[in-house]
């Protein structure tokens, strides 16, 4: 057991800390949290501006082979994904950078990666992801909408739903029926589609505060080039499961917890209640150093998933166990943070809103993280079925 | 960055998963339970055999000279196994005579701990029951060569069998608690002492100690006078570690016996582990056992390397001590009525849950220390 960085590893870190603390103080005020970005055009910019800088450092592009501009190894994602999660900056594009590029170094053919690699790395193509149907949620691969093969193309037909940023996307990625004949999990392909293509459609979903990071996507009668696939053609669900196991670790969002347990921290040292510091009440300090117990437990599992991924031995259990447990911790941390604030944990940014609004807005944003990316129930399966080999009924 | 065990950790965890399976059976654990001793002297011969006692003493005082984080791993199995006895007491006793000892007091008690013949205890709560420096009442007064010791212990583990006992008395009414406070090395025979086991939930023989004009020479300080609060905490925080990775081996053992049962016992014509009412419980307990598992080991890490970890010692013992007595309550639920019963394996680890999230500080005690380190004023 050696938790140690190495030396290079050590300043390759203070880089990406330094850099981002430089970019935090350029974010826009209403910037609270990466779905902001799809949600106000000034947060829009901002996300762009640092992916612009992280693109002349070659940041989006760590850990891929050099032959398509990559530097670094997995270890330098985990630990710039953690400066960026302290200091709350965007600019490294989920869907592109996250899921899409690791996929396609694995999984695509050699014209796709020379296509669609360099300008994901220049910060240039933002993506989306199509994958959730109105009837496909968690068992994804009961989807209805397809792409039938004509000629050199394929014609997609159907709808997508809870898009993240769909609105906003250059690209998108996504499984689609390709031979409805076909059994399950082996009748979809992975497809890759401009989304300025004619018959697209994008509506924006209310989420339950208000805010629309969410989309909805209609395909009327979409012609997509029949190159444009990952995989082979028919085979998608098992690129699906590839780019699933992509950065699990969740250290990005564990490291932005760390970040509001310390703001919130020094907000109770501020902050006076009955003639005292709020710090001073007992229920407040066992309240908040249950969560930094549990902080820390969670950045120990994500390190533990991170150092099994950097030597390709990905557990799918752990993966799953550290997503469940620090979803779940945002969950309780919005609950313990709005309490915390008494009447104020109801205030939307504005001069009343401690924090700017953070709080409140996480009361609702905690959902994103269990629900999206295979809900916490479909987790807890994972682990019983495939990790402790307990029966599953059909 | 590699969280894998060493080779070295590798071989002692097989060789401890053996030798205790086949030398403490669930039998003899009962059995020592109800016994007066608690302790088995032929097992303890064993074990020093195989260093356990000396595993993190030096070489040159007849130890086996591993580390912190090799100690880590030894006390997972003995976690999972149970190993009633004094091996807990004796190492963290070991902590402060490494760090505070004298050349003497090392040379004169370490290489006799490395061979088993010596069994430690601390005596450190009172009757307040509290772990922090204001509970420290028994008294001690310089008297010619010696220090006088008066004040009633409790919760002493194993001391009705110990040769030492580590007393942490009040030398001096200092500024603050915490000053004021020194360290003896008691020989147990000396007269004046009593004590009493006191019936416990894990049955794990915590005694009253009472020390009634108890002469105790001044070369026995450990440390130095009025100055053993530091040590203290030390101890508690070393133990406290020590105390998580014995945990996490029962929290281990938990899990595996109750999926295992879930696999085997059929109702409604198929296995109970097929149903998610149960699965999605041993999902969250298994996720339960990964992250404290990995809080665990880095906090050993950081202790091992000397690193500061006061802050993250006291997180994972306020996160494990949950963890454990969690798991262990869903552990006895999800068997059903059978592990209900004092026949069944399971209840050792359910009463031990208590016992261990008391020893060297609950989760509140350690809560508050993790409140200020966080920066709460």
């Amino acid at each position: 057991m050696d938790l140690a960085l190495t030396d290079e590893q050590k300043v390759r870190k203070q880089e990406f800390y330094d850099t981002c603390k430089e970019l935090e103080k350029k974010r826009p005020p209403n910037f609270l949290g990466f779905e902001t970005i799809y949600e106000d055009d000034k947060c829009w910019e901002y996300n762009l501006h640092c992916a612009r800088e992280f693109a002349k450092k070659g940041w989006l592009a760590l850990g891929w082979p050099p032959e398509y501009g990559g530097k670094g190894d997995m270890m330098d994602r985990v630990l710039f994904a953690e400066a960026r999660g302290y200091h709350g900056v965007p600019g490294v594009d989920i869907f592109g950078v996250q899921m899409l590029a690791p996929t396609l170094l694995q999984a695509a053919s050699e014209e796709i990666k020379r296509e669609f690699l360099p300008p994901i790395a220049r910060g240039e193509a933002m993506w989306c992801e199509l994958w959730s149907e109105p009837n496909a949620g968690s068992d994804l691969a009961s989807l209805s909408t397809t792409a039938i093969r004509k000629g050199d193309e394929y014609i997609i037909n159907g709808q997508k739903t809870w898009n993240t940023g769909a609105h906003k996307g250059d690209w998108g990625f996504g499984v689609f029926k390709t031979d409805p004949s076909a059994r399950k999990h082996h009748n979809m392909t992975f497809i890759l589609l401009d989304m300025k293509t004619p018959g697209i459609t994008i509506r924006p979903i209310p989420y339950l505060d208000g805010h629309a990071p969410y989309c909805e996507v209609y395909f009327d009668d979409v012609h997509v080039p029949a190159k444009n696939i990952v995989g082979q053609e028919h085979e998608g669900w098992a690129v699906v499961n590839l780019l699933a196991g992509f950065e699990r670790s969740g250290i990005n969002e564990i490291m932005t917890m760390i970040r509001g347990l310390e703001d919130l921290v020094e907000f109770c040292n501020q902050t006076k209640r009955h003639g005292q510091p709020l710090a001073k009440n007992p229920l407040v300090r066992n309240r908040l150093a249950e969560l930094a117990c549990q902080l820390e437990a969670a950045r120990a599992l994500a390190y533990r998933v991170a150092d099994l991924q950097n030597r390709n031995e990905m557990s799918l259990m752990d993966a799953s166990a550290g997503k469940i447990f620090f979803s779940e911790l945002g969950e309780r941390f919005a609950f313990v943070a709005t309490d915390i604030l008494g009447p104020y944990g109801q205030v939307k940014t504005s001069r009343w809103a401690p924090m700017n609004g953070v709080w409140e807005r996480m009361f609702h944003e905690h959902f994103i993280t269990t629900v999206s990316m295979g809900t916490n129930e479909i987790q807890r399966n994972i682990i019983a079925w495939y990790g402790l080999g307990l029966p599953r009924i059909r | 960055m590699d969280l894998r065990f060493t080779e070295t950790q590798e071989i002692l965890k097989k060789m401890a998963r053996d030798f205790l399976s086949t030398e403490c059976p669930k039998t003899l654990v009962r059995k020592l339970e109800q016994s007066e001793e608690g302790y088995s002297p032929e097992l303890w011969k064993k074990m020093a055999e195989l260093g356990w006692m000396g595993l993190i003493i030096p070489e040159e005082y007849g130890g086996m000279g591993y580390t912190f984080q090799d100690l880590i791993v030894l006390l997972e199995e003995i976690g999972r196994n149970i190993l009633p006895g004094p091996l807990i007491a004796t190492i963290t006793g070991t902590f402060p005579i490494l760090q505070a000892g004298t050349e003497e007091q090392k040379k004169a008690l370490l290489p006799k701990i490395a061979q088993g013949e010596l069994i430690l205890t601390t005596a450190l709560l009172e009757a307040e029951g509290v772990f922090d420096a204001s509970g420290i009442t028994a008294k001690a007064t310089p008297k010619g060569n010696d220090f006088v010791i008066n004040g009633t212990k409790l919760f002493v583990e194993m001391a009705h069998v110990a040769n030492y006992i580590l007393c942490v008395a009040r030398t001096t009414a200092g500024a603050s608690p915490e000053k004021g406070v020194t360290v003896f090395i008691v020989d147990s025979k000396t007269p004046g002492i009593s004590h009493e086991v006191m019936p416990t939930t894990a049955a794990d023989k915590l005694c009253e100690v009472r020390f009634k004009d108890v002469s105790v020479p001044k070369k026995n300080i450990l440390g130095k006078l009025d100055e053993g609060w530091p040590i203290v905490e030390m101890m508690l925080r070393k133990g406290a570690i020590a105390k998580c990775a014995e945990s996490i081996g029962a929290v281990e053992t938990c899990v595996e016996m109750t999926v295992a049962y879930s696999k085997e016992r059929v109702q409604y014509e198929r296995p109970i582990g097929s149903f998610q009412a149960l699965q999605h419980k041993f999902a969250d307990m298994w996720t339960a056992m990964e992250t404290s598992r990995y809080l665990v080991y880095e906090v050993a890490w950081m202790e091992s390397e000397g690193l500061p970890c006061a802050k993250e010692a006291s997180m994972a013992k306020a996160y494990v001590n949950e963890v454990y007595k969690d798991v262990a309550k869903w552990a006895v639920r999800l068997h059903g009525a059978i592990a209900t019963s004092a026949d069944h394996d399971i209840p050792f680890y359910y009463r031990r849950s208590k016992a261990a999230d008391i020893a060297f500080g609950n989760t509140d005690f350690h809560r508050e220390i993790v409140a200020q380190k966080i920066g709460l004023v």
